[in-house]
């Protein structure tokens, strides 16, 4: 390397043979030392950087600043791909469209007969965990966001989404699509925010299969079609076409979102393990609309507390009321109670202490 | 003074296009072969107005191309570095080679930058499975030729210096 940096100005007569006639600048500083020293400096600092940035949280502020200033370059680059949805949306003929419209209806109608069966078991599970004196929180809040950039490095599963900060969004986030969980919350800036997909190399949730809770760790296996199980027993219950959930275990994922589905069950003998493989119900590499969960960030000691403090609560009002009602007794009212809980269920139940078990029948 | 200053704002407008094509959206079986743009584009303006584009410039490009990204900050401001670094001392002999023999030499140059993000990105624990990090360099020195004559226009009827 130093031989040749030692080369000195081009000398005037080779000049004329340049191609480049307009592009000719002799190099002001073409001397060794001074050279290797700059890339000394910048390699030193781009390394010191990189440390800085792994191991501390400092730079973080500033880099969702800068990401404010790059944002518009995911936007701009995108913009070729989003104006050809929009003409096809233009162009797009009135009999295709009368076609989607009658599709979506039905789709509709088959949404709300399950709706109807949810409400039913919406209530029944909050009984249950008023029995369990568990935690008020049933749904979670929601928010749509929309792809706007995928991670150029094709061996990382990363995208990034319309939402940011000023939204409200947190690292560690959980984000899903229409038919299941695709990752997590990564990077947050003003107003994006970066999302690490469930089939990334170095990501993994904690599942469990839905039939009969057994519990396993999904791993990504950089390719979006396709999860791992780790260390699942040759001997476990696990079938082709076993539903995974997301565990709630790990406390990062909600509880009780679809995760995949298992493809293929290996049973090798010369393997410590089942070799599982599992597709993902999302559409990690289709789907254009993303929703941001807002799940309890408490702790679980936090949200015991909480739990206990409102049915605490909840039980004085009963008796309170029961006092008012004069003349029965107290014990009679701790099952219909826990009204805050109950605010998304219809409207029309009054939740009597007989009304419990009638749902429970009616959505087998 | 003013008439040389003035056109600098070329030099920058092609690093922004360079930044854009790097995260243009490409169709999933050419991801894999996604040129360098940023490379290509400081190959050819440190080898045209060195004392314009330098490692510096390198630098300061790649932490924005580590923003774009979400790598470490440095990581690819290393990388573009050292393709400068290469590309600013054989800058003698590059200008003096015909095309084919810069994309050789250029080929060279991309793969050992590929090499070094190859062992940043093992570092950071998610190492590509195969040896396709090479196809960037391969596919990035076959397009030299196209980005030097485009760029080469570009700088001569600007007057860019």
């Amino acid at each position: 390397m130093t031989s040749l940096l030692q080369i000195g100005p081009i000398p005037p007569s080779t000049l004329g043979s340049l191609r480049e006639v307009t592009a000719i600048k002799p190099m002001l500083f073409a001397k060794g030392p001074s050279f290797g020293i700059h890339l000394l400096v910048l390699a030193v600092l781009s390394v010191g950087l990189m440390v800085f940035d792994s191991r501390f949280d400092t730079l973080r502020p500033v880099r969702s600043q800068m990401g404010l200033v790059l944002t518009p370059f995911y936007w701009l680059a995108d913009l070729p791909a989003r104006t050809w949805d929009r003409a096809n949306e233009q162009f797009s003929s009135h009999s295709e469209l009368l076609a989607e419209n009658e599709k979506l209806k039905a789709e509709a109608l088959l949404m709300q007969r399950r709706l109807q069966k949810l409400a039913a078991l919406t209530e029944q599970n909050v009984r249950l965990r008023e029995l369990l004196n568990s935690s008020a929180l049933v749904d979670d809040d929601v928010l749509v966001g929309e792809l706007i950039g995928v991670d150029p490095n094709p061996f990382t599963h990363r995208i990034l989404i319309d939402k940011g900060g000023k939204d409200g969004v947190a690292v560690g986030q959980p984000v899903l699509d229409a038919t299941g969980l695709m990752g997590q919350v990564v990077e947050v800036m003003p107003y994006t925010a970066r999302v690490l997909l469930l089939t990334d190399t170095t990501h993994s949730i904690p599942v469990q299969v839905n039939r009969n809770g057994l519990r396993a760790i999904a791993v990504g296996s950089g390719n979006p079609e396709s999860l791992e199980l780790r260390h699942v027993a040759d001997t476990a219950d696990i079938r082709e076409g076993d539903l995974l959930v997301s565990s709630g275990l790990g406390q990062r994922f909600p509880a009780g979102y679809p995760v995949a589905t298992v493809k293929e069950v290996i049973h090798d003998s010369g393997q410590p393990f089942a070799i599982v493989r599992a597709v993902p119900t999302a559409a990690l590499n289709r789907s254009r609309y993303v929703l941001l969960v807002f799940t309890d960030t408490r702790s679980p000691e936090q949200r015991a507390n909480d739990a206990a403090l409102a049915q605490e609560k909840a039980d004085r009002e009963a008796a309170e009321r029961s006092s008012d009602a004069a003349g029965k007794p107290p014990s009679q009212e701790a099952t219909p109670v826990a009204p805050p809980a109950l605010e998304s269920r219809p409207a029309t139940d009054p939740a009597p202490g007989g009304a419990a078990p009638i749902p429970s029948d009616g959505d087998r | 003074m003013a008439g040389p200053a003035r056109k600098v704002w070329v030099i920058w407008l092609t690093f922004a296009v360079a930044l854009l094509l790097s995260v243009a959206p490409l169709p999933e079986f050419m991801q894999i072969g996604r040129p360098l743009w940023l490379a290509l584009f400081v190959t050819y303006w440190a080898l045209a107005l060195p004392d314009r584009v330098g490692m510096t410039t390198a630098w300061v490009l790649g932490l924005a191309e580590d923003v774009l990204y979400g790598t470490l900050l440095g990581q690819n401001a290393l990388i573009l570095t050292l393709v400068a670094f290469l590309v600013l001392s054989l800058q003698q002999r590059l200008r003096m080679f015909p095309m084919w023999q810069q994309s050789l030499v250029l080929l060279v140059v991309y793969g050992l930058a590929q090499l070094v993000q190859l062992w940043l990105h093992a570092l950071t624990g998610n190492r590509p499975p195969t040896l396709a990090f090479i196809l960037p360099a391969v596919v990035s020195a076959l397009l030299w030729p196209w980005v030097l004559v485009a760029l080469r226009g570009l700088h001569q009827r600007l007057r860019v210096n």
